[in-house]
């Protein structure tokens, strides 16, 4: 990324700011028809992101300034939505499982990820086999990888309470109580994203130059600084796009908790896009849906935004 | 042959053509045939339904293009999951389907909300006749028809023979005049509870999901009323509310039932009764046949218990027209045609599901899977009153089963007191119809 800043610069020949209209009589001849080629490739992709992305936010937008009943044109109502979001509840507790949710699965799953994949870069026998068996969830739907959690977790005759059951120990209430159906989301989550880390990390692990390892070993740093010192940091570049993807799947989580459990017992497990979705698509309350939808897209925004001003290593990606 | 730029640019251009103008050409939903037709002698009919439903409706279309010549009816299922949003969708958008099925539940959320055509002027007369009292009531909106009742299914009490056997309980009631009452209802319950072994529980009750309104028969046995008679206000905050809450919190609170079985469970009780983990389970007929083809243990039914009065749910679903349909005066044909006794006999009788019309209702009708159990729950259908079945027509019914969720959820999961939980559904309730 910092190559592709200064580009520009290096190919208009801008010697530096006391000739600025030196810049249009040196352009390279072609140049113009270049950039149009350049904008020509981009067009297809612009056209579907403005269709598909950048119109619906509009519409999500001046939704949420509405009142609607899931038909017809709705009524104008400025920020009320946003005021109500304030005053309720469900929206708190949703809100609070959502952060919560991020808070334990981005991490749990980058590190699970980074363990997996150091382990598969090394002399395992058979990693091959091990690094798809990995990976192999990612292969499986959500809804799909749900369904398999409802039949582990189910409390009365799931294989989690079986295995407890068969080992001694206490069997867990896990669909009736709040912090154990959480729980079964969280590691039916890391069961499903566990994979993706690893995927990535261990492509970033097979970048750094064995030269480095050795270099630091022959310095006397042991396996612990090795890692600690040497092979974390320069995975900077994946740690800094699996933070921001695993936060952005968090926020949105949906289906592993819809079919698993609904987002109950109790709201325990409701999250914001099953909030949203309750009250756009069964309520048919849909400008409050996509006030929602738009807190939901700002506290995103916002996140990526303050994690690409403050990490140190985001301009190795690429 | 190498290519030069430009023509690798012109044909990368010519590639990437049909994909930008298949964005700006929208997308459609499930089904090409889904939208209004052009061709005014056609219908088009938007459902969802099992595989025996779906063939009663081909067999129904098929006899009604046979009786008028140059009429066409096209049938578009889709799967339930997407029904509603895919109709929703279409009515936003200005294309929905001429006809489209509707539970009585929601079927309020469309005829409140100007959607639905108002068929008061194109049904023959005396149309009405042929419904009972509460199958009309149920497609009624601002005392207006805006859909015909086409069949209904109501809950009755599944039980697994041996496991009741093995408990000693032997005395089933054969007629709904004697069916338990609540209180023998739960003395049995307590004694199938000490017979059995700690993870199985007597039975599960069939409220999770939209089911929640099945909650509303106990409200109704205790001779309750959730919403005033004009629909307009809420009407919970009396001693048959507070009974129905305390009666039904008793379930868990006495371990009668599955802790995992409350109104906002993803498990459904049909499954905890399916996999032996309960005795005793609530379902409507349309179970029969899977039930059958499915367990391996004897099963029979009988009736759910009663309080002041016997009641139940009134389920199944009704028939609409978009407010848009094209011809109206055909609509209405198609209407009279399927709930003639013949088509209606038939798509009960193959669909395991309920009769609207009286005739049927009074001579009965036999299913085409274990025929046996018909009586029960025709029987049990006709103690829905109209009363009842008014009131889930509500346009606010949508909101209101937000309401029930997250009311008795408290009440059953978090032990929020009867008092406190009367107090949020009277007010959520209240709140709800007044949106």
């Amino acid at each position: 990324m910092t190559t592709t800043a200064t580009e520009p610069r290096d190919r208009a020949g801008d010697t530096g700011p006391a000739e600025p209209p030196q810049r249009l009589r040196t352009r390279r001849p072609g140049a113009v028809r270049e950039a149009l080629a350049g904008y020509g490739f981009l067009a297809p992709s612009a056209l579907l992101l403005g269709v598909f992305v950048f119109v619906p936010l509009a519409g999500a937008l001046a939704l949420s300034l509405q009142r609607t009943n899931g038909f017809g044109e709705g009524t104008w109502i400025g920020f009320d939505n946003y005021a109500r979001l304030f005053g309720d509840p469900v929206f708190w507790r949703a809100s609070l499982n959502t952060v919560l949710f991020t808070l334990v699965v981005t991490p749990g799953s980058m590190a699970l990820g980074l363990g997996a994949a150091v382990l598969l870069n090394s002399v395992l026998p058979a990693r091959g086999l091990f690094r798809s068996i990995l990976i192999l969830p990612m292969a499986v739907s959500g809804v799909a990888t749900a369904l398999i959690g409802v039949l582990v977790f189910d409390q009365n005759s799931g294989f989690a309470d079986s295995m407890l059951g068969a080992l001694g120990l206490p069997q867990v209430d896990w669909q009736s109580n709040g912090t154990a159906a959480f729980v079964s989301v969280v590691l039916v989550t890391l069961w499903w994203r566990t994979g993706f880390n690893m995927l990535i990390y261990l492509a970033g692990l097979q970048g750094i130059s064995r030269e480095l390892i050795e270099a630091a070993t022959l310095d006397g740093a042991t396996v612990w600084q090795r890692y600690r010192y040497v092979i974390v940091p320069m995975l900077g570049p994946s740690t800094f796009f699996l933070v921001i993807m695993n936060v952005i799947y968090s926020f949105q989580v949906f289906d592993i908790v819809f079919v698993l459990t609904g987002g109950g017992p109790r709201n325990a497990t409701t999250v914001l896009v099953t909030y949203a979705y309750d009250n756009g698509f069964v309520v048919r309350d849909q400008g409050y849906a996509a006030t929602i939808g738009v807190v939901l897209l700002v506290v995103s925004l916002a996140f990526t935004w303050l994690r690409w001003r403050t990490s140190r290593t985001r301009d190795l990606v690429g | 042959m190498p290519l030069t730029r430009r023509q690798l640019l012109g044909a990368a251009g010519a590639a990437s053509a049909p994909l930008a103008l298949s964005a700006c050409g929208g997308f459609s939903t499930s089904g090409g045939d889904s939208g209004s037709s052009s061709d005014s002698k056609t219908i088009t009919f938007t459902t969802w339904g099992t595989d025996s439903e779906l063939k009663g409706f081909r067999d129904a279309i098929a006899s009604f293009e046979k009786a008028n010549e140059g009429v066409t009816v096209k049938l578009n299922s889709v799967p339930y999951e997407q029904m509603f949003t895919t109709i929703d969708a279409q009515l936003q958008a200005g294309n929905p389907p001429d006809v489209f099925r509707v539970p009585y539940y929601t079927f309020g959320s469309y005829a409140g909300r100007g959607q639905l055509l108002d068929l008061s002027t194109h049904l023959p007369d005396g149309f009405s006749d042929r419904f009972t009292p509460q199958a009309w009531a149920a497609v009624q909106n601002g005392q207006k028809p805006f859909g015909v009742p086409h069949h209904t299914d109501t809950s009755v009490i599944l039980y697994n023979t041996e496991m009741l056997d093995k408990a000693g309980i032997r005395d089933i009631p054969k007629t709904i005049e004697d069916a338990w009452t609540w209180e023998e209802f739960e003395a049995m319950a307590v004694e199938l509870r000490g017979s059995m072994p700690k993870k199985t529980w007597p039975f599960a009750y069939n409220w999770q999901g939209n089911g929640v309104t099945r909650w509303l028969s106990w409200l109704f046995e205790a001779d309750g009323r959730f919403l005033s008679e004009d629909l307009k206000s809420a009407a919970i905050d009396s001693d048959a509310g507070r009974k129905a809450v305390e009666f039904t919190q008793g379930f868990f609170r006495k371990n009668l039932v599955p802790p995992n079985s409350s109104v906002k469970s993803s498990t459904y009780a049909q499954d905890i009764w399916y996999s032996q983990t309960c005795a005793i389970d609530w379902a409507g007929a349309f179970i029969i046949p899977d039930a059958t083809d499915t367990l391996d243990f004897d099963w029979n039914v009988t009736f759910p218990p009663k309080d002041v009065r016997c009641a139940g749910d009134f389920g199944g679903n009704a028939l609409v027209a978009t407010k848009a349909a094209k011809d109206p005066e055909l609509v209405a044909k198609f209407f009279d045609h399927v709930t003639q006794e013949e088509q209606m006999r038939a798509f009960c009788a193959g669909a395991s599901l309920l009769p609207t019309r009286k005739d049927l209702v009074e001579s009965g009708i036999d299913f085409d899977v274990r025929p046996e159990l018909s009586p029960v729950f025709v029987a049990q259908a006709g103690a829905v009153l109209p009363q009842d079945s008014g009131q889930v027509a509500s346009p606010s019914m949508s909101n209101i089963i937000t309401v029930l969720k997250d009311q008795l959820e408290e009440a059953f999961i978090g032990g929020r007191s009867v008092e406190d939980t009367v107090k949020g559904l009277q007010d959520g309730i209240g709140a709800a119809v007044a949106q």
